[in-house]
């Protein structure tokens, strides 16, 4: 005998009428949800392998406890197939995880998206894109399984745009901001390697995050060519001030010119630390740093990120065109961290 | 006929306050926790004033958070708790 679903339960004559009833209580982002049904919400637990009371994390700052039932519901809700409940539920774990720190990127004026990257094998086994139109719509397991985190978020932990989700701008990546690495053709290693996992594991890394912004080369067939682009570009980017982490997603053309150079994950990072500093004087100038110019500021530097193994870098994109991306993390470091979590092993 | 389960959270009902909310503010004494952002000490200065000219609050003391993304750390809340009647908690923003 399974143990018991203890959801409040509601009516309703058909699916028609179900889909408006979620809209009406307020349960939906703003397009239609998959009606969550006892039958459908045990498929999701099976998958899972988990019992309906297992907390999945605790968000400290909201008292809020997410039970694998409640992850479940939602991610029924958000279209997701049984299967990618794993990869749900250790995004859960990211976001419920001290170091992530829910209270400022569910909240926050800077309206943060959750950047999920998925690797290791259960990327591919999920078809989790991580090619051509890496952050646009038609992969199923990208929009849903970020849709489901968002709609936990929203129905478990209270972060209603306008209320508890503060969010000025908001972004379109806070729909559903999934991507996967492109292991088969990278020529570098994983992020989750890089961040202490085996290769064989799956994991999920969850970042507050801006949104993407692409950048273009197709002047130069050198490392240090492509990256002074990026670089010039990052510089004056999401808060310049806050110093958090970023993620720089390295689509086909610019990963093999950059990797043919013999250049490493290693040697991107210290690049671009050392390449995206700004100076004193010219934060003071544009109002970006508060304080009035001094000797010396035009030569004190000030870099983007408080270390090169703040830059995530992720090779997924594309094969054809010279564009790739960085995404500004949210707020700063010292608020909130990337975190990784291993997917499954409950 | 289709049986929804609910997505929410059923919300239990307790109290989270350390003392009830007092009817004035006369004689009090007022914590100000200001969240680093530029200028909220200045804000919450100002307002300590006012608490203090037209409400008759006995005297004002600020404490600093941490960062502004996080809850205002224990060290803070034991001292407010043992040093003052009431608290003004403010984001500048």
């Amino acid at each position: 005998m399974p143990a018991a679903l203890t959801s409040a339960r509601h009516k309703v004559d058909d699916v028609a009428q179900a889909i408006e009833f979620c809209f009406e209580k307020g349960w939906s982002d703003g397009l239609p949800v998959i009606p969550p049904t006892e039958a459908g919400v045990r498929r999701m637990l099976d998958a899972a392998k988990l019992e309906p009371n297992h907390q999945v994390a605790y968000i400290t700052h909201r008292a809020v406890a997410i039970t694998a039932e409640k992850v479940a519901i939602n991610a029924l809700m958000a279209g997701c197939k049984p299967e990618y409940m794993p990869v749900v539920v250790a995004a859960v774990k990211g976001i419920g995880d001290p170091l992530w720190s829910y209270h400022g990127p569910g909240t926050s004026t800077g309206g943060a998206g959750v950047l999920m990257i998925v690797n290791g094998p259960i990327a591919r086994e999920l078809d989790v894109n991580a090619g051509d139109n890496l952050f646009g719509p038609g992969w199923r397991a990208n929009l849903t399984i970020g849709r489901a985190v968002r709609l936990i978020m929203r129905n478990v932990c209270g972060s209603r745009p306008g209320i508890l989700d503060r969010g000025t701008l908001g972004h379109p990546g806070k729909l559903s901001y999934v991507i996967a690495e492109n292991e088969a053709d990278s020529p570098w290693t994983p992020l989750h390697v890089e961040r202490g996992f085996r290769p064989e594991q799956s994991t999920v890394t969850v970042m507050a995050a801006n949104g993407p912004h692409q950048f273009y080369n197709q002047l130069s067939n050198t490392a240090e060519g492509v990256l002074t682009t990026l670089a010039d570009d990052m510089r004056i980017s999401g808060g310049v001030m806050g110093q958090p982490n970023y993620v720089v997603v390295l689509a086909g053309e610019h990963m093999h010119t950059i990797a043919a150079d013999g250049w490493t994950k290693a040697d991107i990072r210290r690049f671009l630390f050392e390449h995206t500093q700004s100076s004193h004087a010219h934060l003071k100038k544009t109002q970006r740093m508060s304080g009035a110019l001094k000797p010396g500021d035009e030569t004190q530097m000030r870099p983007l990120v408080e270390s090169p193994d703040d830059i995530l870098i992720v090779a997924a994109g594309g094969r054809a065109g010279a564009f790739s991306a960085y995404i500004p993390g949210w707020g700063s470091k010292r608020s909130s961290q990337a975190v990784t979590k291993v997917v499954g092993g409950e | 006929m289709i049986e929804l389960l609910d997505p929410t959270v059923e919300a239990t009902t307790q109290s989270v306050a350390f003392v009830p909310r007092p009817a004035s503010l006369e004689g009090k004494r007022v914590a100000l926790i200001e969240n680093t952002k530029f200028n909220s000490d200045r804000l919450l200065q100002k307002i300590g004033e006012i608490l203090k000219s037209e409400y008759g609050a006995a005297e004002t003391r600020m404490w600093r958070k941490k960062n502004s993304s996080v809850p205002a750390h224990e060290e803070i809340i034991e001292e407010v708790c043992k040093t003052c009647d009431v608290v003004v908690a403010g984001v500048g923003d």
